[in-house]
């Protein structure tokens, strides 16, 4: 096909109008996401604690990060344990109470902030500090221990065995986001399908099964991939509530990292740890779109 | 908007503007400061930066301050933008590291000046940061380890206060003792947590963690026993509960909030507490009015042998290299050093001041924490272990990724033997060491 002349500088200037437009984001992503980006990739194959220039190393951070430096395998033990229980358990909770919401009563809209108000203050610092309280020796989950005659001594927050746990715990009730979603999801359910279920004589059970969960596929997929994410780069509980103690059993992946960056100045090794945290989610996150396929439940498809 | 309107606002603008210009002609001096430190410290020291800018009324101060984990952090980022403040806190296990990099000024052509007067400060003290044969820090007051001692708990325990130069034995007698009379803790948290029992054994047995150049560990293999039998010590004291395990020492006693509040000391279920000595009157206050607290040296290793204390500076102000304004700085300093008001309001907090005259004055009107302070620091003064060199730049690395997940706290959970750990100890900060 030919072009005058004319037209293609007329498109030229589209084009430049264009990028000129979107050039506050192009700005913005190529300084503040693109660089840092390739700079930490650049690090990571270097020795710099930034106050002297890096140091190429080639892949030493690696080496020593896959086999000779045991508490980078606790962190990463540790991250997934608390990904395998956390992730689920918020999205059971999270589904459970939207459709305890999905109902049509008084006051539901009242019901409905009040259980979302959690995930507001949700990833917070505050909220963190109070479940230090909660689960402190002298704290509340003690204190009502001791009422019902038990003897209250659990150290919840210094016991290998629980101190994990309280932070499961923690995610599962921050369930908020994913919660919204799942009502969001379910209000699209077409209510035909419930009545024509119960005229087949289906019980709630059965429908439960059979209608909600299929025609949630979609939404369950999408919280699955958000929260996983989240689940793999969990930081602030961690910090503030266990500090990553006791015998570094709540010593997360991204909490590790900090340290190494940032209390113990080997940059280097942290940029290698985050782009192997990058690439270990991306694979996850590719496995489920691949596996998506086979129980993700599109009305559209028109099978 | 009427045009009048537009035009009124303009001129005021340019008024502004050329107010802005006027300001700065006057010569202003802007110093910043950081520091890291507890509430305690911020505020005297914010107190005494507002002195200083009544006293000098051409120089204005802005600072920062910060817990000293986050201080770091701070301070690291600032100095990789060239932002580094013009006077900055410095630690003795860090600054080696600082020189090293060209970050620091040297000050002695400021001493020499009289810009800077330390004719009022003892040769030790003065040298103490010096690097390369030049200064580059001030130390801000000396300070020791010390074992904090909860007068009345003793006397109602009918337990005799521990001599100067009492042992690791004695100390183990003690702290059962307390427990068995009274219930509490002999000693409280916090002991195993710092390289408390590895360095200050070592220097009870004359040794060093690290050799002067920092490349290699200061002791062979024949002193790992210090170490293991000071660990199986403690392991003996937990099993009888003279003291807190480590899980409660972590829920119980702030371990991991720094929270002097919660310490087993001042909340009074601990007779005993190992304390850096500029802490102890942060922890007197803490423990409130009415209690009675005497300060004794660390236990030795054997009587009449070298005791596990040295004099330490407890942390320098040094001028950056990065500042403008080099020479206020320096005289800042030196206000910090020698102004006997600006020491009243810092009460020691940074430890026993370097300067002469300061200190006496201090030591007078002392209240009677802070005057045993003054004592006991005497008392180290004139017995104590060398002052080992400052810590390698690797000590970070040895201590957080190596020292802590070892020995605090697999140790302390029971998953490995205090000889095992030592071992391994060796072998994981000679790996790090002895890295190129």
């Amino acid at each position: 096909m030919r072009i005058s002349v004319a037209a293609r500088r007329k498109n030229a200037l589209n084009d430049l109008s264009g990028y000129l437009f979107i050039s506050p984001w192009l700005v913005g992503f190529i300084a503040l996401t693109l660089a840092p980006l390739l700079a930490s990739l650049y690090f990571s194959f270097t020795n710099y604690d930034i106050l002297s220039p890096a140091r190429w190393t080639g892949l030493e951070n690696f080496k020593k990060m896959f086999f000779n430096d045991p508490r980078y395998w606790k962190s990463v033990k540790a991250t997934l344990y608390y990904a395998v229980f956390a992730v689920p358990l918020r999205l059971g909770v999270a589904l459970a109470v939207a459709m305890f919401l999905n109902r049509k009563r008084r006051g539901i809209a009242a019901y409905r902030a009040l259980f979302y108000a959690p995930s507001i203050v949700g990833d917070s610092v505050a909220v963190a500090v109070m479940w230090r309280q909660i689960f402190g020796g002298e704290g509340l989950i003690n204190a009502c221990m001791r009422l019902v005659g038990l003897p209250g001594k659990t150290l919840w927050l210094a016991d290998p065995r629980f101190a994990i746990w309280t932070l499961i715990l923690l995610a599962a009730w921050q369930f908020g986001s994913a919660m919204l979603i799942f009502l969001a999801g379910l209000k699209q359910i077409p209510s035909e399908l419930y009545e024509s279920a119960s005229i087949d004589g289906a019980g709630k059970l059965r429908q439960f099964a059979s209608i909600t969960i299929p025609m949630l596929t979609p939404i369950i997929f999408f919280n699955l991939v958000m929260q996983m994410i989240n689940g793999l780069i969990v930081f602030t509980p961690a910090l503030i509530i266990t500090n990553g103690q006791p015998l570094d059993t709540t010593n997360f992946y991204a909490l590790y990292m900090y340290r190494r960056a940032f209390e113990n100045f080997q940059m280097g090794y942290a940029s290698g740890m985050a782009w192997i945290l990058m690439v270990v989610i991306a694979g996850l996150s590719a496995l489920i779109f691949k596996t998506s396929g086979r129980w993700v439940f599109y009305e559209s498809e028109g099978r | 908007m009427t045009k009048r309107m537009t035009a009124a606002l303009c001129a005021a603008a340019f008024a502004l503007m050329s107010f802005g210009a006027w300001a700065q002609s006057s010569q202003k001096v802007e110093l910043k400061i950081a520091w890291w430190g507890s509430q305690v410290r911020h505020e005297a020291t914010i107190k005494v930066i507002e002195l200083y800018q009544k006293l000098n009324p051409n120089v204005s101060i802005t600072y920062e301050f910060a817990s000293f984990d986050d201080y770091w952090t701070k301070v690291t980022t600032m100095a990789a933008g060239g932002q580094l403040p013009d006077v900055m806190q410095q630690d003795y296990s860090r600054i080696a590291e600082w020189q090293k990099r060209g970050l620091l000024e040297p000050l002695d052509s400021y001493v020499s000046s009289k810009t800077l007067n330390l004719s009022d400060v003892a040769k030790p003290i003065i040298d103490s940061g010096r690097l390369d044969g030049k200064l580059y820090a001030v130390s801000l007051g000396s300070n020791s380890y010390s074992m904090m001692l909860d007068v009345d708990a003793f006397k109602k325990a009918g337990v005799p206060l521990p001599a100067q130069d009492w042992t690791w034995n004695d100390f183990e007698k003690v702290a059962m003792k307390i427990h068995e009379k009274l219930g509490i803790y002999g000693i409280g948290g916090g002991f195993e947590v710092d390289e408390l029992a590895w360095k200050s054994t070592l220097l009870s047995a004359g040794k060093t963690m690290y050799t002067a150049d920092g490349k290699n560990l200061g002791y062979d293999q024949s002193y790992d026993r210090l170490l293991v039998d000071n660990l199986k010590l403690l392991q003996r004291l937990i099993k009888a509960g003279a003291a807190p395990t480590y899980a409660e020492y972590l829920a119980s006693f702030g371990g991991s909030s720094n929270n002097v509040q919660l310490d087993a000391i001042v909340t009074g279920k601990s007779a005993i507490e190992a304390v850096w000595s500029n802490q102890v009157v942060a922890v007197a206050k803490a423990a409130g009015p009415g209690r009675n607290f005497a300060v004794v040296h660390l236990p030795r290793l054997k009587k009449g042998g070298t005791p596990g204390n040295f004099l330490k500076p407890s942390q320098f102000f040094s001028v950056t290299s990065q500042s403008k304004n080099k020479v206020e700085a320096a005289k800042f300093i030196d206000f910090f050093t020698n102004d006997l008001e600006a020491n009243k309001i810092l009460n020691a907090e940074r430890g026993v001041p370097i300067a002469g005259k300061v200190r006496a004055a201090l030591k007078e009107t002392a209240e009677p924490v802070n005057k045993e302070i003054f004592n006991y620091l005497d008392r180290v003064s004139k017995d104590a272990a060398p002052t080992p060199p400052p810590e390698p730049s690797r000590h970070a690395d040895i201590r957080n990724n190596v020292y802590v997940p070892l020995i605090r706290e697999q140790v302390f959970y029971g998953q490995i033997t205090p000889e095992d750990a030592v071992k391994q100890l060796r072998a994981k900060a000679l790996e790090i060491l002895l890295k190129p």
